[in-house]
């Protein structure tokens, strides 16, 4: 990823005059490694970090919401994330007695179908 | 069911059966893309509790941490996974490795190598684990012990006791010292279609189990057989169709012929007798544990009769209150690859205290990836623990601390040593049932 700095020429690539040129605040949806915020990079709010895959600029449910369920996923006492809908690992941590917190799965439970995925989902 | 010998009717002894198969069932799980870490989640979890529950009578006085709560020189319990590095265990990678030495392409029976060493690994981190108390040779990775002792100086943890989690309680079977005696019949890798197998030998193990051989005598005995258990390989397709060419019409009807086979036998025995029929390695069932039953489809006229039951492969069941549990093999087998023992009956006897039917599964042994539970933990000791495909046949009966007791049964191939082995479901004692067919 060191060379993710010099790429940027080919970030904003000059195209000919009938194609727009790629603004930076729209997202990229291909999932290409340079545009990755691990290093380096320039590029605002990269698509790898956003679990919706979309700007979330004006998502004000990032903040609370989304927070609690990233904490939940990251919290190595349930066991891994990945692979597993977030309610069906709340349902085996309680199943093997772990005791997680209610109010995860009352967000779980209550809220839009856009959170039903780990932070990771469809990104590794 | 019933064999007229003239006198009167003979008729047979009926059990009550009850089938414990349906944790080996996958109809439910669905997958989602998920790995094997949840699956040794979830082993870790489930024996992790189980082993915490036991610390207090094991040493009571000693804390116990996590990996990363180690202290240079602290005495205290940690409870992990054992994973085993092995030299000489295979690696995809060394497809790819530069150094193309004359490595041969037979592969070795057994991988250990006196440099294997253990390690072992819960949530936090990972410890190398020094002393010898605890010998590579008999442990595999994916079993989840308690280990006493103190790390070292060079970080490494040196062991000075272990904890297994031991037999499962187990509910006493009900004791008839004065009841009927009932027999089971296992029986395993028939091999029909095979170039080795003897049909005639099957043919004589069916007519004497059904009762078509022998005298009143050998009826009586026979009429007295409730259940027969089937454990694994019991077709074996001709390896020459599988070269990766599309088959014709020929070779497609070709390969239908072992289990055209199998179902006439199978269909003499479910006439008469209730059948378990269990997958194995070679049989069409998947790959990976716990195997699937097989397709009724495959026996269009043994699945016609009720007393037909194709299970998964562990199996799981209950007869008058005697629990079985037993296997086709693959797990021994792995065992077989990745540890040491004087007999196979000690890898028998090894699962049953560490729990745990397949330890090295999803390492070595194919495994399907469950998220929420770990089928292969045996909750409740069985009474009858068998394994199918083995060399010979041996038996041994094994007492746990809490009064348990198991028969361990090793079923021979019956393809190689047309001996099947019969057990009394009254007191447990088994005894060898063999057939040749040489005419000397």
């Amino acid at each position: 990823m060191a060379s993710s700095s010099s790429d940027m020429k080919g970030f904003f690539r000059e195209k000919k005059k009938s194609a727009k040129p790629n603004k930076s605040g729209k997202p990229i949806k291909s999932a290409k490694p340079k545009h990755s915020a691990s290093c380096g990079s320039d590029v605002v709010q990269p698509p790898a970090l956003l679990s919706h895959g979309s700007p979330d600029l004006q998502d004000e449910e990032y903040d609370e919401e989304e927070m609690i369920l990233r904490q939940f996923d990251m919290n190595m006492a349930y066991g891994p994330c990945l692979g597993m809908s977030r309610l069906g690992r709340w349902e085996r941590a309680n199943a093997l007695g772990l005791h997680p917190p209610q109010q995860v799965q009352n967000l779980l439970m209550g809220s839009k179908m856009n959170n039903s995925e780990c932070l990771w989902d469809g990104r590794v | 069911m019933e064999v007229d010998s003239g006198n009167g009717v003979v008729e047979r002894k009926q059990s009550i059966y009850k089938s414990l198969d349906e944790s080996f069932e996958i109809q439910k799980e669905m997958y989602r893309g998920q790995q094997y870490s949840q699956i040794y989640f979830a082993r870790l979890h489930l024996m992790r509790t189980l082993l915490y529950s036991l610390i207090p009578t094991w040493k009571p006085h000693l804390p116990v941490c996590t990996v990363l709560g180690l202290e240079q020189g602290k005495e205290c319990i940690i409870v992990g996974t054992l994973f085993k590095h092995m030299k000489l265990k295979p690696t995809i990678l060394d497809e790819y490795s530069k150094e193309r030495s004359a490595s041969p392409l037979v592969k070795p029976h057994n991988f250990m190598h006196s440099d294997d060493y253990l390690i072992l690994e819960d949530e936090s981190g990972r410890v190398k684990l020094r002393g010898t108390i605890l010998v590579p040779s008999v442990y595999v990775t994916g079993l989840v012990v308690a280990l006493h002792g103190k790390e070292t100086g060079a970080g490494d943890f040196m062991v000075e006791d272990i904890l297994e989690a031991g037999l499962p309680p187990q509910i006493d079977r009900p004791l008839n010292p004065n009841g009927d005696d009932k027999y089971v019949v296992f029986v395993s890798g028939l091999s029909v279609g095979s170039s080795s197998a003897n049909p005639l030998q099957f043919q004589l193990f069916v007519d004497h189990i059904t009762g078509h051989l022998g005298d009143e005598k050998e009826q009586g005995i026979a009429a007295k057989i409730v259940q027969v258990v089937i454990a694994g390989n019991s077709v074996e397709f001709p390896r020459g169709l599988f070269n990766g060419q599309n088959l014709g019409s020929k070779e497609q009807s070709k390969l239908s012929e072992p289990t055209k086979e199998l179902d006439i036998l199978l269909t003499q025995i479910a006439a008469g007798i209730p059948l378990d029929i269990m997958p194995g390695t070679s049989d069409p069932a998947n790959f990976a544990l716990p195997q699937q039953p097989l397709h009724k489809c495959l026996f269009p006229g043994s699945a016609a009769y009720n007393t037909f039951r194709s299970c998964t492969n562990p199996h799981s069941f209950e007869l008058d209150n005697v629990r079985f549990l037993g296997t086709s093999g693959q797990n021994i087998d792995n065992l077989a690859i990745y540890s040491d023992a004087s007999s196979r009956i000690d890898f028998l006897e090894r699962t049953l205290k560490w729990r745990h039917m397949a330890p090295t599964s999803p390492n070595t042994l194919g495994c399907y990836p469950f998220t929420d539970r770990d089928p292969f933990f045996v909750e409740a000791c069985p009474h009858v623990y068998f394994i199918g495909n083995q060399d010979k046949y041996v038996t041994s009966l094994i007492q746990g601390s809490d009064n348990q007791v198991v028969r361990l049964i090793s079923i021979p191939r019956f393809a190689e040593t047309g001996t099947a082995v019969v057990m009394n479901l009254k007191n447990l004692e088994c005894h060898a049932l063999s057939f040749g067919t040489q005419f000397d």
